[in-house]
């Protein structure tokens, strides 16, 4: 048998008179077949969570001068840091494409009086502004841009 | 009969009076090449072992009686073909709802959430009799439509990961119910069913695993269902704030 679910899952407001075995959860859930796309797409909160402290790490190193920013930028280089930020850039295409695929769908078919242009324009708007706005930033960080 | 190449089907069972948990029972059924899982359970449930339960009724994809769990996949069995599956087999009831006696899930919790969701026409005044029928053109037709389309198989609920978490979520197939009515050029209660869908356990529950979409036998596509009422949701919520009346009339 699967792992249970929770215990009032589907259950009625009123148990019936009749007894009943408790819910148990997809056999699959979470790691086996379709269910590890979603599994992988969830944990990649954990990434982005590291990734979150490590920008308040470097915010606040902004502050303590430029030798400790220069040896936080030497830090970055290590292959630890390095591994984690590809794999950073990995769960953001992951997530990217995996979004792009499941919204167009999410559109209602009118808003308002509106109709929102087809899935594939939808799909090819995203991707768009996707490509648009990262070349922008490679623009400003590389220094192309303001530099 | 005895010809026929058999498969190993291990069956869960659950007797309310006599077990303290579900356990399994084999049995080795002969099947002709084109039966489906519902017709191996008949078989087993008329001529192997009659105290087998499980609910069928239409056996052509119609009635949605007949879901449970194929080999771990949601299945209506009686449109899963058996020579598909490996020799051995395993049916158990649905994932995700109390069983009430072997295959047999049960269903009431379903039918509390969607009454919840208002799923009927609500008109603001109703029409007379002699005033005609509500028309309605083929292009606002098929905004719902694929939404009516659903059976409430339930097999939507058994491979959605929040119901198996969250007690108080709607679910897919109650929330596309809802939307279906909302989405119909008829229907002027979309902003009551908008404010339910704005409450706890509703449709920001949803994290769009998409696997509701996957399993329906119907191609509902109820999670597409979900995140469009999670749009109107907002969208409704914020004309609410700047329009008088929420711009309704």
């Amino acid at each position: 048998m699967a792992r249970p679910a929770h215990p009032e899952a589907m259950a009625p407001a009123k148990p019936g008179r009749t007894r009943t075995a408790p819910p148990h959860r997809p056999p699959k859930f979470p790691m086996q077949g379709r269910y590890r796309a979603y599994t992988l797409f969830d944990a990649t909160g954990a990434v982005y969570l590291l990734m979150g402290f490590g920008v308040l790490h470097a915010v606040r190193t902004l502050g303590d001068g430029e030798v400790a920013w220069q040896a936080l930028l030497s830090g970055w280089a290590a292959p630890l840091y390095v591994a984690f930020h590809l794999l950073a850039l990995v769960s953001v295409l992951f997530v990217g494409v995996r979004f792009f695929r499941l919204f167009p769908k999410a559109q209602p078919p009118r808003i308002g009086p509106a109709k929102p242009p087809p899935g594939p324009v939808i799909l090819g708007m995203l991707y768009a502004v996707w490509i648009g706005v990262t070349a922008l930033f490679v623009g400003i960080l590389s220094g192309g841009i303001f530099g | 009969m005895s010809d026929l190449p058999k498969k190993t089907f291990v069956v869960t069972r659950f007797d309310p009076d006599q077990d303290e948990a579900p356990r399994t029972e084999r049995y080795e059924v002969p099947c002709h090449p084109d039966w489906k899982v519902l017709d191996a359970l008949n078989y087993i449930k008329d001529e192997i072992d009659g105290t087998l339960s499980h609910r069928w009724s239409c056996r052509m994809a119609v009635c949605g009686s007949c879901g449970m769990q194929v080999n771990g996949e949601p299945s209506l069995t009686c449109k899963q073909p058996v020579s598909e599956l490996p020799d051995t087999v395993e049916v158990a009831p649905l994932a995700n709802f109390p069983v009430i006696r072997d295959l047999v899930v049960e269903l009431e919790g379903f039918l509390e959430k969607l009454k919840q969701v208002k799923p009927w026409i609500i008109r603001a005044k109703e029409k007379a009799v002699e005033e005609g029928t509500h028309s309605q053109s083929p292009a606002e037709h098929a905004e719902f439509k694929q939404f009516s389309m659903c059976i409430n198989c339930m097999l939507c609920y058994a491979a959605c990961p929040v119901v198996a978490n969250e007690p108080e979520f709607l679910g897919p197939a109650a929330i596309a119910l809802g939307h279906r009515y909302s989405t119909d050029s008829r229907d002027e209660g979309a902003a009551e069913r908008n404010e339910i869908f704005r409450g706890e356990g509703t449709v920001f529950s949803c994290s769009y695993a998409n696997e509701c979409s996957e399993v329906c036998p119907k191609h509902v596509d109820p999670a597409a269902a979900v995140n469009q009422a999670k749009f109107n949701a907002v969208i409704d919520w914020a004309t609410g704030l700047v329009l008088p009346r929420g711009g309704r009339e």
